[in-house]
């Protein structure tokens, strides 16, 4: 028998309840898991899908909303010339209800720009021209919208035909309804005005010359913001705040679970009150008491944490998949949100045993004598 | 070491006098941790001659007493007794009279209002380390057993031993020598729900034995039980106080039990009102 047989025996002696208490400790945790993968994944799939379009620096607006705000597209002769530019590409993106799917990125380029590039077929063909009423699906976004090759999808009041689907490398991408620049411009009334340049910068460029590009356009351009590619999402405030929210409402399940903790280990403590004084009458130590209360208290944090983990990674596959989300964001599971989410419980677990394992060591081991 | 603290210079290091109690205990009985056949057949601690006088009594009481709810309780008034290696004591008396509170005292477990309580010379309500006192010094052996109820019979021995450093097999060797010794050998894994209430106070016997203390301090020990497992366990007492010479202090209030212990004090309100040996006594 070791010690950490007496902390493991001090758990099962109440199965229901410690069972309840991970129950409670895990859906903080899955709460953690969820809305910050979730907020964690928009910003990463942004990066990638910039990234799958070759795009090293964009210009953009995001300081008040997830969608960029509009400018003027005579914006991009500012940049054209300037030096390490390579090409540039005008996008204009926005979220919109398109039929059945509540919210799908719509994505309209510059015809003949870079960012087409990466697109491959898996079916049908790439529009004919530029003033062709087609537009092409991502193969994610194909799914969502239950369209095929020769289908009419409605934008706004216009329809147009989906004339071919296609593999963007990229979560983003691949969620998206995209199309030439100047049929969106029409369908939104945005004649002239795009949210986004695209920007490749010419082979070979340091990181330090891309750094002075962007402080260069910045200082032409009043209407957005350079950055290197996805850092604009991680910019916009908007985005800060969904984080700042996410974080929130997870740290209030978390706190939900640090009252749930701190009473299971209370009432331990008080219904083992006679067991304790009788182990500090059998010689034990009050440090080895507080160890063992927060020990228990940390165990449960743990397994709390682990089981929270579980619950918010299948959760957010879940929500992955339901057509509000699907195909606009790849929820960010990394190991590192991961490992903060069970050290979080873990310390949820130490902390909310503190007052208890505090309690247990104000015990007076004379109780024990008395029956 | 021995004579450091016997002789009156005390180390002032607290944690030094126990050392030095436990050195004195190990060469006594330093054989006696690897069976229970040592373990219940050990020497009693032997003394150097030229320092067994000053020592000769384990504990001595002098003028102890002891106030409960900011002194509207008296539970002792001046209480004044000695107790010498090897004896077999009960103190008796109607409820309330203080034997418990006695006890507790003794165990470190609570500290007198107002007087002197020595162990081997030393002040018990001073010792820097009392949990030490109690783990290694004391066996406790409780009226309702305080088995803990999700460890077997095997685990509630070891209990006591997270205190001794032993290692984890030595230690599971030991439990189930010292319940071999007490006649359960054949309940080692079960729970404290499934063993009889004699069983339950072998048991904690095993355990009070747990780290070969040099007394053992008995609260009631037969008071929950039915009178065939009552001579049991008193007669498992009096082996384990003859064959390791073994100072037992039992409190009782049931006189047969009491008369069959070497010296009797029996209490009433808060005092002693005598203190003989007994006539019949069977130890």
């Amino acid at each position: 028998m070791t010690f950490f047989t007496v902390i493991t025996r001090g758990l099962i002696r109440r199965p229901v309840r410690t069972g309840l208490t991970i129950l409670g400790i895990s859906v903080g945790i899955a709460a953690v898991v969820a809305l910050v993968g979730i907020s964690r994944g928009f910003s990463k799939s942004w990066e990638t899908g910039l990234k799958a379009r070759g795009t090293d620096v964009v210009v953009s607006n995001m300081v008040s909303s997830l969608v960029p705000k509009p400018f003027s597209a005579s914006v991009r002769d500012r940049i054209a010339h300037l030096p390490h530019v390579d090409a540039t590409c005008d996008i204009l993106v926005d979220l919109l209800s398109i039929e059945n799917a509540q919210m799908i990125m719509v994505s309209a380029r510059e015809w003949g720009g870079f960012s087409w590039n990466n697109l491959k077929l898996i079916s049908g063909r790439m529009p004919r021209d530029v003033a062709e009423p087609a537009v092409l699906l991502g193969r994610t976004a194909a799914d969502v919208l239950k369209k095929r090759v020769g289908d009419k999808i409605q934008i706004e009041t216009s329809e147009l035909s989906v004339v071919g689907i296609v593999d963007g490398n990229a979560w983003v991408e691949n969620g998206s309804v995209i199309l030439a620049l100047p049929m969106f411009q029409e369908i939104t009334g945005n004649q002239n005005k795009i949210n986004v340049i695209d920007i490749r910068v010419t082979p070979s460029t340091s990181a330090k010359d891309v750094e002075l590009l962007c402080e260069e356009i910045n200082r032409l351009v009043p209407e957005g913001r350079a950055v290197l590619a996805g850092e604009n999402i991680s910019k916009s405030e908007a985005y800060r705040m969904v984080q700042a929210m996410s974080w929130g409402t997870s740290l209030l399940a978390v706190l939900v679970g640090v009252l749930g903790v701190m009473n299971t280990m209370l009432m331990t403590v008080f219904e083992r009150t006679q067991e304790i004084c009788v182990l500090l009458a059998l010689g034990w130590r009050r440090g080895r008491i507080i160890r063992m209360v927060l020990w228990e208290s940390a165990l449960l944090g743990l397994l709390g944490g682990v089981a929270g983990v579980l619950i918010g990674a299948v959760g957010v596959k879940f929500l992955g998949m339901t057509p509000a989300i699907r195909g606009l964001l790849e929820p960010d599971l990394s190991m590192s949100l991961l490992a903060i989410s069970v050290a979080i419980a873990v310390a949820v677990g130490v902390i909310s045993g503190l007052y208890p394992a505090w309690r247990s060591s104000q015990l007076v081991p004379g109780r024990a004598l008395q029956s | 070491m021995v004579a450091v603290f016997q002789f009156g210079r005390r180390p002032k290091n607290p944690k030094k006098i126990l050392k030095a109690i436990a050195a004195e205990k190990k060469s006594g009985r330093g054989q006696d941790a690897s069976a229970m056949s040592s373990v219940l057949l050990a020497p009693a601690t032997t003394l150097d001659t030229a320092t067994a006088a000053p020592l000769r009594y384990i504990f001595e009481a002098k003028g102890i007493a002891k106030k409960f709810d900011d002194g509207q309780v008296q539970a002792l008034r001046g209480v004044n007794f000695r107790v010498s290696q090897g004896d077999f004591l009960a103190i008796t008396g109607p409820s309330g009279c203080g034997k418990t509170t006695l006890l507790q005292m003794l165990g470190a477990l609570d500290r007198p209002t107002k007087g002197t309580l020595l162990y081997r010379g030393n002040s018990i309500p001073d010792l820097h380390d009392p949990s030490s006192y109690r783990a290694l010094e004391i066996g406790f052996i409780f009226q309702a057993f305080h088995l803990l109820p999700t460890f077997t019979a095997l685990e509630n021995v070891q209990i006591p031993m997270f205190e001794s450093r032993l290692p984890r097999s030595e230690r599971r060797d030991r439990a189930v020598t010292l319940l071999e010794s007490v006649g359960l050998g054949h309940r080692l894994k079960h729970f404290p729900a499934k063993l009889s209430g004699g069983e339950r106070q072998r048991v904690a016997i095993a355990r009070s034995l747990a780290n070969s203390p040099s007394v053992l301090l008995a609260d009631e020990p037969t008071g929950n039980l039915d009178s065939e497992n009552a001579r049991v366990i008193l007669e498992l007492l009096i082996r384990i106080h003859c064959e390791q010479k073994m100072t037992v202090v039992l409190v009782t209030h049931d006189m047969n039990i009491a008369q069959r212990a070497s010296r009797t004090i029996q209490m009433k309100d808060g005092r002693i009102v005598s203190d003989r040996e007994s006539i019949n006594a069977g130890v």
